[in-house]
């Protein structure tokens, strides 16, 4: 393997072997069958492994999202994706606070909720009172691995299909021999007979490079190359809704609750997924459902009309929620059969009183006046093919993706720049004092800057910036990008600051010191040193750091009386 | 904020707790700086330290607690941990009453190896327990007002008073500060300059007057 032996140094942190389950759990939570039981109704038949934990409600949660919400008499195959909350939080250990770290914010593990990867499959049962089996292959994860975990499902549940659960207890040993998601590595993963080969996105890489894995000096002739862990087939999904894309970016960028309507769950989530990626490289900080019921846990809190709508997206397929959002202040209305080519003839629709089944033309239906123009460009340049419908569906998405890409991050770039003016001076940061904050963000101040550096430089697009940022300023949106940008520079400010007690002058520090603060300093540096050992802070420190540390502990307890010495050398 | 950076303070209280084994200390300190009761608790070997930061009167303080071992064989070795005390947490089993019976030994400990201004609290523990209580709330309250001690009934396991106990402690401390009766040998900076004469203080502060960095790790 080609691989450099730097890319294993976060693999297994102490022990040469991880215990059984444990890459498997880094993956995936578990995998369920669910089937629909003529006289229970959904049921979970079967988990996998059998030990993974998952609660009532989770379960309840489970069976009902893992099918078509309407009776359809399609037979055949459907495949979607869930999120649901989970009971229980991931607890991050050492090696994936390292992995969360260099994950790009829209790709870290998921720590509330799960993702649930749904292969349905209908046909004909001669056996069945009703005549026909309905069956689901479902794999939880943390993971927002979205296209990715489409590839896998599919191999799985086919596979289980074939051969019953067999087939399921195979997959997931391949899937606990598999290498753990580290970002920036390209993996060769086997499964069922196949290899997949994938390279996970790191934080590091180039905004908007292309993130497929380069194929390694000898590839296996079996690898099946996976271009992307998260892109969706986004044109297909927004196609119908084309001249509207800029106004559904600022829905989704400013945290205003949007709910998707489809016939069916794959493309309800499909375009859930489609709306959160146009603003990468942000976060979309709210919570958002690519499938969700009537059933759902959350279904009474997310549709009261005592309160406003919260900032949400929901993908929905059951024709009772046009009637039950029918206060949502957008609706956008997706369908596969919508006339493909025709989108210039849509028209926003104001009105939302019409809106009562989803026999509904697709559209987007709102009353926002949107802050920013359209982009004329972008939407001539995906429907001019000459030969019209001749263009590739990959180079369609490719091209949606980057356009938006580019626009959001015109839009991030001043808010990068702002950021950077509230740090902390170099000559305000001491060793011996923990690292200075961040000055809080200004809106005001912020607004001013735009004048001389505002998204106008980087962007074509027309319209009021001022007031586009005043609303995402309200949004969860900002809260998210602000408290991890604070994080990672407070990170980096405590790194400074390790290094330079590391580097200071200890004796004269400690010169003239009370025995209460020697002690202080004592549990500090201690503090210091085993934030550092277990990899609990995310600071990374190097090891000359470490050592000069260790060397001001031993001096400074040397000091002490003898009879504090002995403790304090243990504790 | 993500990390849970240590923040500035001005002052340091040096904190004892003492007492019989499996009263309870550690699982005082440990509700006191996590919040969780600690159910299976390993006997304290010599001392272990926790740290808080909290706010008296608008002044940040760092409180460094000294978790003693109980056991009668650490006895002679905890005895040098108390120099230096601002406060002392005397913690007894209210189920037990062999553990109230021995506080005097404890008392005369804390009163022989601290200096006059220590302020001393007792807390009778496990007041969850009470249908197995051992000792009535007044006659160690009496026991208290006898001996010039603030006293509460508590519970690590509820949380119940706990962080009164802590709290009231300093609120205690920081008064005596402020009306002079604990000698801060109140220099300039506030910094104590001779390491000899912390035997008889209790409070240093670290930091500089309020500055423009006042932040200390």
């Amino acid at each position: 393997m080609a691989t450099s032996t730097s890319e294993y140094q976060h693999d297994e942190p102490s022990s040469p072997a991880l215990a059984p389950w444990e890459r498997f759990s880094r993956w995936l939570h578990c995998v369920c069958i669910v089937v629909f039981d003529l006289e229970l109704g959904q049921a979970i038949e079967d988990v996998y492994p059998a030990e993974a934990e998952l609660s009532t409600s989770e379960k309840r949660n489970i069976c009902y999202l893992s099918f078509p919400d309407s009776n359809s008499a399609a037979m055949g195959d459907t495949q979607f994706h869930f999120r649901i909350r989970s009971d229980r939080r991931l607890e991050l250990d050492s090696s994936e606070v390292l992995v969360d770290r260099d994950s790009p914010a829209v790709l870290k593990p998921d720590i509330a909720h799960y993702y649930g990867f749904v292969y349905f499959r209908q046909e004909k049962d001669s056996t069945s009172k009703r005549g026909y089996m309905q069956k689901s292959v479902v794999l939880l994860s943390r993971l927002p691995y979205v296209k990715f975990f489409s590839v896998i499902s599919k191999t799985v549940a086919e596979g289980y299909f074939e051969h019953g659960m067999v087939s399921i207890e195979s997959s997931c040993h391949d899937i606990d021999q598999w290498r753990l998601p580290i970002p920036g590595r390209t993996l060769q993963l086997p499964i069922s007979g196949k290899v997949l080969q994938i390279r996970i996105p790191s934080k590091k890489d180039k905004p908007g490079a292309v993130s497929s894995p380069e194929v390694y000096g000898q590839a296996i002739p079996a690898v099946t190359i996976v271009s992307s862990v998260q892109d969706v087939d986004s044109f297909s999904c927004l196609q119908p809704v084309l001249p509207h894309l800029n106004v559904l970016w600022e829905l989704v960028l400013v945290g205003e609750p949007i709910v998707v309507m489809a016939s069916t769950p794959d493309i309800c989530a499909t375009t859930v997924q489609a709306l959160i990626n146009m603003i990468k490289p942000l976060k979309y900080a709210s919570d958002f459902r690519p499938y969700f019921t009537i059933h759902d846990n959350e279904f009474k809190e997310y549709t009261t009309k005592t309160q406003a709508p919260p900032s949400i997206i929901l993908g929905v397929t059951n024709p009772y929620f046009a009637k039950t959002l029918q206060h949502w202040p957008h609706v956008l209305v997706v369908d596969s059969c919508s006339n493909p080519g025709l989108s210039s003839t849509i028209k926003r629709t104001k009105n939302l009183k019409g809106l009562t089944t989803l026999d509904t033309t697709p559209g987007l239906y709102t009353k926002y006046l949107p802050t920013m123009k359209e982009d004329k460009f972008i939407i001539r340049r995906l429907l001019k093919q000459v030969p019209p419908g001749t263009r590739p569906q990959e180079a369609q998405n490719a091209m949606l993706t980057r356009h938006f890409l580019e626009q959001t991050q015109s839009f991030i770039i001043p808010l990068e720049r702002y950021i950077t003016t509230l740090m902390p001076l170099q000559k305000n940061i001491s060793p011996w004092k923990s690292a200075p904050n961040l000055k809080p963000f200004d809106v005001e101040e912020f607004i001013r800057s735009l004048n001389k550096a505002g998204p106008q430089l980087t962007s074509d697009i027309k319209g009021n910036w001022q007031t586009l940022y005043r609303k995402f300023f309200k949004s969860p949106n900002f809260d998210g990008w602000l408290r991890s940008r604070q994080a990672e520079i407070l990170e980096a400010l405590q790194l400074r600051q390790i290094e330079m007690m590391g580097a200071a002058d200890i004796t004269a520090y400690i010169k003239g010191k009370a025995e209460v603060e020697i002690v202080d300093l004592i549990l500090r540096l201690k503090d210091k040193l085993v934030n550092i050992k277990c990899n609990n802070s995310n600071v990374s420190i190097s090891e000359v750091t470490r050592h000069r540390l260790t060397e001001h502990l031993i001096f400074v307890v040397s000091i002490l009386p003898p009879d504090l010495q002995g403790i304090l050398k243990n504790i | 904020m993500a990390t849970a950076g240590p923040y500035n303070y001005s002052y340091i209280f040096k904190y004892i707790i003492i007492g019989d084994m499996g009263v309870g200390k550690s699982c005082l300190l440990h509700q006191f700086t996590e919040k969780k009761f600690m159910s299976d608790c390993p006997h304290t070997i010599g001392v272990e330290f926790g740290t808080r930061i909290i706010e008296v009167a608008g002044q940040k303080i760092k409180l460094q607690i000294w978790d003693t071992a109980g056991q009668e064989r650490f006895r002679a070795v905890t005895r040098s941990y108390y120099r230096g005390a601002a406060g002392a947490l005397m913690a007894y089993d209210i189920t037990r009453r062999s553990t109230y019976n021995h506080l005097s030994s404890w008392l005369t400990d804390a009163r022989n190896l601290t200096n006059p201004n220590t302020v001393i609290v007792l807390i009778g523990n496990k007041c969850d327990l009470d249908s197995q209580r051992d000792v009535t709330y007044e006659e160690a309250k009496q026991f208290a007002d006898e001996n010039g001690l603030l006293y509460l009934e508590a519970s690590a396991k509820t949380g119940e008073n706990v962080e009164e106990a802590f709290l009231d402690t300093a609120k205690k401390i920081y008064q005596n500060i402020q009306d002079g009766s604990l000698d801060l040998n109140a220099a300039e900076s506030g910094v104590q300059h001779k390491p000899t004469n912390s035997r008889g203080t209790t409070t240093i502060t670290t930091d500089q007057p309020v500055n423009e960095s006042k932040c200390a790790c």
